[in-house]
């Protein structure tokens, strides 16, 4: 690899010693960033959306997440958790939304805020945008990191309409450090600010976010991660349940399409969409104007939203409605976004205008990618087109592509080594 | 479609040049040049599931070349109304598109029963698109107008009773 090229973090790695080579990854992969070379999958850095499906798809733990340790914490003086909206969807009924915030205190937290505290001024914050920007429709969002790097690699032309603004926990992670900077006196380095995440995509944002201006969060840890742990704390919190401050209403960010709705008004038509195949057919869609009739889309990676993560420990339509239940029946506190919204006035949450990471394009010249298209053709022809990925590359177009781009050799393909040691047999 | 019987067997021909392309269009149907890369699908009579496939095919092949995404658009729409034009209106066809390093250029060709008026069929709203295209959600009879707008050149030869052929050019470059 070039050298001078970008390299990508990525929230997964493959364990080489648990991987049988099966290509079962290879077959799921949105981006076909996976191939099974010397009978072990390798991910390709400049492909790889991070969405998760490979580690949902492997039977054999070899293609495992990278999320932070949790001891990392203690480098901090003050530290800090953000909880993704999702983490509230995972305990059975009897977990209050109280006891479940109050366990990750018990982790070692000296602060516990929660995603859902902004999502009301998230959703003011969108309107306003989607309002002052009348020439671009529709407005896509960019919350999910998946769907922002998917668009990045496959739907470049789209850019300009994503919403460029920071999402909601790193909002909420610019707004904290100033206040605790400001009310305890610490050093920028001292305050250790984590977040509590869902999926793999989230890990790398924190690790690389895409368009940020400055420093935010300092660890992400998997909502899997730290089940077991807070579990323990959820135990014993039930007898003395605690009584702090929540913010049900804003649970909603977790689901796409309640999300949807909250922007949804007169002037606002909003779609929700989820799970990466739609997301892709939808921006596809939106790339040739068949969309523009909607002013703002919800896209998320993951079935139903943040709550379909790969990183959730429960099934994403228990989640839901855990969630839908949390919201309906608990009491709301009155989030103070008033210095949020001072932030949002000064600029503090623009992010920087996202540029392609195109990998469609088969060469930079058009010419030398028509030549290479032909060969591509020519080849083709010659492969058996049963799409088994038996060869390490997901179909016997993308094998085709791998021999011109000096990837792979014809020889990778296992069907015609039998045809042809079957003639040579009958010779 | 017994208001289209006066123009039965009358051969129509519609052109439509984008000023400034008529030098690139003239000599490109003066001499067509041998496709390097060339793509071809079946469009099925009503089957609007498949239907903007072989559209979508298109738009992933400019992609892979690198096309201008302005462009790719352009391309997309238009392929995409033809085709589904060949879907809603004929009882079935085929397209075929040809890629050079400058342009593409792509065929539609039906197995009829073509178009009695096509000045008429170019004007926006006017659809003869029965019912069930209707409750599909096309035929809202901005087609034709759709794809002029979208291409550099377009021509279409039908005649009512027979086949349709529409093809298009779009050059990759704007500036000429």
């Amino acid at each position: 690899m070039d050298k001078k090229e970008t390299q990508y973090y990525h929230a997964l790695r493959i364990l080489e010693d648990n991987c049988t080579g099966c290509t079962a990854c290879v077959r799921v992969c949105p981006t076909e960033a996976i191939r099974v070379r010397n009978r072990k999958a390798r991910i390709d850095a400049n492909r790889c959306v991070d969405c998760g499906r490979c580690l949902e798809t492997c039977e054999f733990h070899a293609i495992i997440p990278r999320s932070d340790p949790l001891d990392i914490i203690h480098r901090f003086k003050y530290k800090v958790a953000v909880v993704s909206t999702s983490y509230f969807g995972q305990f059975t009924e009897d977990v209050s939304y109280e006891v479940a915030k109050q366990a990750i205190y018990e982790l070692g937290f000296d602060e516990v805020q929660e995603e859902a505290m902004v999502t009301e001024f998230m959703i003011g914050m969108i309107r306003d945008y989607i309002r002052h920007k009348r020439n671009t429709r529709p407005i896509l969002s960019s919350n999910c990191p998946t769907v922002v790097r998917l668009i990045q690699l496959k739907y470049p032309s789209l850019l300009p309409n994503l919403f460029h603004l920071e999402a909601p926990m790193s909002i909420l992670t610019s707004y904290l450090r100033d206040r605790i900077k400001a009310e305890t006196g610490l050093a920028e380095e001292d305050i250790g600010i984590f977040l509590i995440v869902p999926c793999p995509a989230h890990v790398t944002a924190v690790h690389q976010p895409e368009g940020a201006y400055k420093h935010l969060q300092d660890g992400a840890f998997s909502i899997g991660m730290i089940y077991g742990r807070v579990h323990e704390h959820i135990k014993k919190l039930q007898n003395h349940p605690p009584r702090i401050q929540t913010f049900p209403k804003g649970l909603t960010w977790a689901l796409s399409g309640v999300q949807a709705d909250l922007v949804d008004c007169e002037d606002i038509r909003a779609l929700s969409v989820n799970g990466v195949d739609n997301v892709m057919e939808i921006l596809s869609r939106v790339e040739d104007h068949y969309l523009d009739q909607y002013d703002y889309i919800v896209l998320r990676s993951c079935t139903n939203g943040c709550v379909g993560g790969s990183f959730n420990v429960e099934n994403p339509f228990v989640a839901m409605s855990r969630i839908k239940k949390m919201i309906k029946e608990s009491t709301n506190s009155e989030a103070d976004v008033h210095e949020l919204d001072n932030l949002y006035r000064a600029g503090e949450f623009d992010v920087v205008p996202l540029t392609p990471r195109s990998i469609m394009e088969l060469d930079k010249d058009i010419k030398t990618a028509i030549f290479k298209m032909k060969r591509i053709n020519e080849i083709l022809t010659s492969l058996p087109g049963l799409n088994c990925s038996a060869c390490g590359s997901p179909t016997c177009y993308a094998l085709a592509e791998d021999i011109v781009q000096g990837k792979a050799t014809i020889d990778d393909c296992v069907v015609l080594l039998k045809r042809h040691s079957k003639e040579e047999e009958q010779e | 479609m017994p208001g289209c019987e006066a123009a039965k067997s009358e051969m129509a021909e519609f052109w439509h040049i984008h000023e400034g392309f008529e030098e690139a269009v003239k000599k490109h149907f003066a001499e067509p040049p041998e496709a390097d890369v060339s793509l071809d699908s079946l469009i099925p009579e009503k089957d609007f599931n498949s239907a903007g496939k072989g559209s979508a095919d298109v738009k992933n092949l400019l992609k892979r070349l690198g096309v201008n995404p302005e462009i790719l658009r352009r391309v997309a729409v238009a392929a995409y109304e033809a085709e589904i034009n060949v879907a809603a209106h004929s009882s079935g066809g085929a397209m075929l598109s040809h890629v050079y390093p400058d342009l593409i250029h792509m065929i539609f060709q039906d197995n009829g029963p073509g178009i009695g008026n096509i000045e008429q069929a170019m004007v926006p709203g006017y659809s003869t698109a029965d019912d069930m295209v209707r409750e599909m959600g096309f035929g809202a009879g901005l087609g034709l107008p759709n794809i002029k707008k979208n291409t550099d050149a377009l021509h279409i030869s039908s005649a009512a009773g027979d086949t349709t052929t529409l093809e298009f050019l779009i050059f990759f470059r704007q500036d000429g």
